[in-house]
């Protein structure tokens, strides 16, 4: 057989990385169910997926930083191995096909970084809460970068204080006068060696009675992942 | 526009409680419609929670088809899990569908699926969380239409206060038909609930509607009569069936759930109703004739259910997957191409033999999911009695193919406190356990080392409505104890692992199967009082139910442990199941005799259910005897 680049492709699983939103209701989806959805998507829309070897083969997916629930993002990559002869583009349509407006693939290339090079996210936060205006802005803000600020973090091998505000390595807070609410912006370690949960710094507030310490049902926040980050600040991709 | 829920809403509840995935819909798959181009808005509500509520088929079933229809728009429901009902409750928030989020009291017409008598104080709990009146008498107009369908309408009296009507039988043509009248007579504006309930109850087969019958009853509190409020609707409300499986509607796609499920996995029914004539199972007899689909169809939707999903696992669904004529056809045609798409086949309720046991060598893709059988009884002659053609020989063959295949493990269901019991059969339950673990230390291929374990699970006897035995009483509470008592001593075995059921559960659960109208004071009260999930261990409370009954002015003995005598008027009388009661009770006295019946292919036992259409029954050829 000749070899051509198509049929070299056809025969080496190739890796794609596809970047996809997890909006809405999807934040309420934990990681796992998510590993699950998408091997099925991936089977129902056919995309020539690669199949471990062995007595139960199954689609391998790589995930980059595994998404809390409660958090949503714009910002979240897998990798997946590609057999068959197909486009980037055609993956992208064919995918979006089986999924949701809020859980939406943006676009899919051949990746040249590492997901271990991933070092932090970016978060934005927006926080309707009582008594939201310019100087509870001001206050949040000034709590949230004086050490320490120590919340409790739950992690597979139990619980763990950490001071949010040393975690925190960029840090912007605004009032919305349209919106009527508090606008933050928040850079936390998110990787493979560390990950903190970007709800923590609402604990933290909630403790204090600065934020979100009254009725749940007049407050509410959301959290978005915008963005992912190398060690030196580039934005990953 | 569409109408999509806002889930904002509910954000900081959903952060607060377990699992949220089972409140916020968004499901690929899931059918958005814009209110203003349908006529009628259907709430399907499950009695259970999401998970348990996505896995049944009846709900894939119906969901499809009412929302094939474009000015239907069918959406979920599902009973919030106690930590999502407490926040509910707490911030004052009604009950509301996954797909619009609109609250239940805004449909049309709110049906519930009734798969089990212990959901009922969740059916309750539901209406109450959505601020609907209990009672369908305290219901004005502008409140939806209260409907209930499934297994449980086989007596569904205890329940006919709370509901507007019942849909009795198999509801894919009934649901539609139903529906339309609804539509009808909104647009022509005949519409009251009272003309709509008389209207259906008349004209749409299969509808029962409670408030139009009054029943009265005998000094000793058995039932006297139940009285037609007029002559147009039927004195029985006869089951509906569907003819052609192979016409039925079936759903080509299925809403796809992020959070596992119980039966995450395609679901073909291959067949409805079953050959054999088990004495004791309500299933078996309310679903006759058997009606099969044929492997064609099979293939084909197998297949396209495989496309639209991704689903890997097929599973095979119905009462007796064996009794299936063109099994080897259809599992050759399935794995054609299941093996080279990585879909295993998995066959539930097999019973081993030789044909299964080739299917397991051929594909290893073939899982059965684990290896049960369902002796029921210990002893041949309690078998007879529950015309439950299995013999020990049967039992062990199909474990020493099990063993055979490497397998270790076996699993053994049987019931205690069936009619005409003695210690010797539930001696035999012991002996067949340890025969089968004899079999595993004869079998040559056994791992070296390693021992068997053979889970004996041993649920009480329910005497059920429209079976042979629903004359019969359930043994008491205190009998049925000591019987688990005895049988934990008979069954100390290192091999042996010893399940089961709790008899409170099994007590409350053949009250309310056998029950009257005079069960809703008890129902009431206990929704009054807080009760839910009471299928679950965790949330039973036996002591609570039984003051619940003293409190209801209930007697649980007289529904449970009665026997009810052949000429009673009985509570489910009102409904025609398809099988007579003169066949009903023939099967009883030849269970006594200890006489088999022979299956449905063998021979026509004249059950009566063939009278509910013509040409139904097609192992009888429409040859049985009516009465
Ligand atoms: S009519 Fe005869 S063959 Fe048909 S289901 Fe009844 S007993 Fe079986």
């Amino acid at each position: 057989m000749k070899l051509t680049e198509k049929n070299i492709r056809a025969t080496v699983p190739r890796v794609v990385r596809i970047k996809f939103i997890k909006v809405g209701s999807l934040q309420y989806i934990s990681h796992l169910d998510l590993q699950r959805t998408m091997a099925r998507v991936l089977a129902r829309t056919k995309i020539p997926v690669w199949y471990t070897e062995g007595f139960n083969p199954h689609i391998k997916l790589v995930f980059a930083v595994p998404l809390a629930v409660g958090v949503e993002s714009i910002c979240e990559f897998l990798d997946i191995r590609i057999t068959g002869d197909i486009s980037c583009e055609e993956i992208v349509e064919r995918v979006n096909a089986g999924l949701t407006s809020e859980l939406r693939v943006i676009e899919a290339y051949y990746p040249e970084t590492r997901f271990s090079d991933i070092e932090a996210a970016d978060y934005i936060y927006k926080i309707k809460t009582v008594g939201a205006g310019y100087e509870l802005a001001d206050r949040i803000k000034r709590f949230l970068t004086t050490p320490p600020v120590m919340v409790t973090r739950k992690t597979k091998s139990g619980e763990r204080d950490v001071d949010i505000a040393q975690a925190i390595s960029r840090l912007v807070v605004s009032y919305s006068k349209a919106e009527g609410g508090i606008e933050m912006t928040a850079r936390l370690p998110a990787g493979s060696r560390l990950s903190i949960n970007p709800a923590l710094p609402l604990d933290a507030l909630r403790s204090r009675g600065l934020a979100l310490a009254g009725d749940i049902t007049k407050e509410s926040y959301s959290i978005m992942r915008v963005r992912l980050l190398f060690a030196d600040g580039r934005e990953f991709k | 526009m569409e109408q999509k829920k806002d889930i904002r809403k509910l954000s900081s509840v959903l952060r607060s409680v377990s699992k949220p995935g089972r409140y916020t819909g968004g499901e690929f798959g899931e059918v958005i419609k814009e209110k203003s181009n349908v006529k009628a808005r259907f709430a399907f509500c499950f009695p259970d929670t999401y998970e348990i509520g996505m896995s049944n088929l009846g709900m894939r079933i119906l969901y499809g088809l009412l929302n094939e229809q474009p000015d239907i728009w069918c959406e979920r429901a599902f009973t919030p899990w106690v930590d999502m009902e407490e926040k509910l409750r707490e911030y004052n928030i009604p009950l509301t569908t996954l797909e619009s989020g609109d609250p239940l009291g805004e449909f049309d017409i709110v049906g519930f699926s009734l798969q089990y008598e212990l959901c009922y104080t969740n059916v309750l709990n539901m209406l109450s969380l959505a601020n609907i009146p209990l009672r369908a008498a305290d219901r004005g107009e502008g409140t939806p239409i209260i409907i209930g369908g499934g297994p449980c309408t086989y007596n569904p009296e205890p329940l006919s206060d709370f509901f507007d009507c019942f849909a009795i039988g198999e509801g894919e043509e009934l649901i539609i038909e139903f529906t339309r009248l609804y539509i009808e007579m909104k647009e022509s504006g005949e519409y009251t609930r009272a003309s709509f309930l008389r209207r259906a109850a008349a004209t749409v087969g299969g509808i029962y509607v409670p408030s139009l019958y009054e029943v009265s009853y005998n000094a000793d509190g058995t039932i006297r009569e139940y009285a037609p409020a007029c002559g147009a609707i039927p004195p029985r409300v006869r089951r509906r069936v569907v003819s052609d499986l192979d016409a039925a509607y079936f759903p080509r796609r299925l809403v796809m759930p992020y959070i596992e499920t119980v039966h995450d996995r395609i679901m073909l029914e291959i067949a409805r109703g079953c050959i054999r004539g088990c004495r004791f199972c309500q299933s078996g007899m309310v679903c006759r004739p058997m009606r099969e689909r044929s492997p064609e169809l099979l293939c084909g939707q197998a297949r396209a259910l495989f496309e639209a999903t991704g689903y890997d696992e097929i599973s095979l669904s119905s009462l007796s997957v064996s009794d299936y004529t063109r099994l080897p056809e259809l599992t050759g045609r399935l794995l054609d191409w299941t093996d080279e798409h990585m879909v295993s086949l998995s066959l539930p309720s097999l019973r081993v033999d030789s044909f299964s046991v080739e299917l397991m060598e051929k594909a290893a893709s073939v899982r059965t999911s684990a290896l049960t059988f369902a002796p029921e009884a210990g002893t041949q002659r309690l078998r007879d009695v529950i015309n439950k053609n299995v013999t020990e020989e049967d039992i062990l063959r199909a474990a020493k193919a099990a063993f055979g295949f490497g397998k270790t493990s076996v699993k053994l269901y049987f019931m205690q406190g069936l009619p005409t019991e003695t210690l010797e059969d539930l001696d035999g339950i012991a002996a067949v356990a340890r025969a089968v673990v004899g079999e595993y230390y004869r079998s040559p291929g056994r791992p070296k080392g390693r021992r068997p374990t053979v889970t004996v699970s041993v649920s009480n006897f329910i005497p059920k409505p429209f079976t042979p035995f629903q004359w019969e009483a359930q043994d008491s509470p205190e009998l049925l104890r000591e019987k688990q008592e005895y049988l934990k001593y008979k069954l100390g075995d290192r091999n042996i692992r010893y399940q089961y059921h709790d008899v409170g559960t099994s007590h409350v659960e053949a009250v309310l199967a056998r029950g009257d109208r005079r069960l809703s004071a008890a129902l009431e009260l206990a929704c009054q009082k807080g009760f839910h999930f009471d299928a679950w261990d965790e949330h039973f409370d036996y002591g609570r139910w039984l003051e619940v009954f003293e409190c209801a002015g209930i007697d649980p003995s007289f529904y449970a442990n009665r026997e009810y005598q052949p000429d009673e008027v009985l509570p489910w009388d009102i409904i025609d199941a398809g099988v007579t009661k003169k066949f009903l009770w023939r099967e009883r006295e030849r269970a006594y005799q200890g006489k088999t019946t022979l299956n449905c292919r063998q021979s026509c036992s004249g059950c009566g259910a063939n009278r509910l259409a013509t040409g139904l029954c097609r192992p009888c050829g429409g040859a049985s005897e009516t009465d």
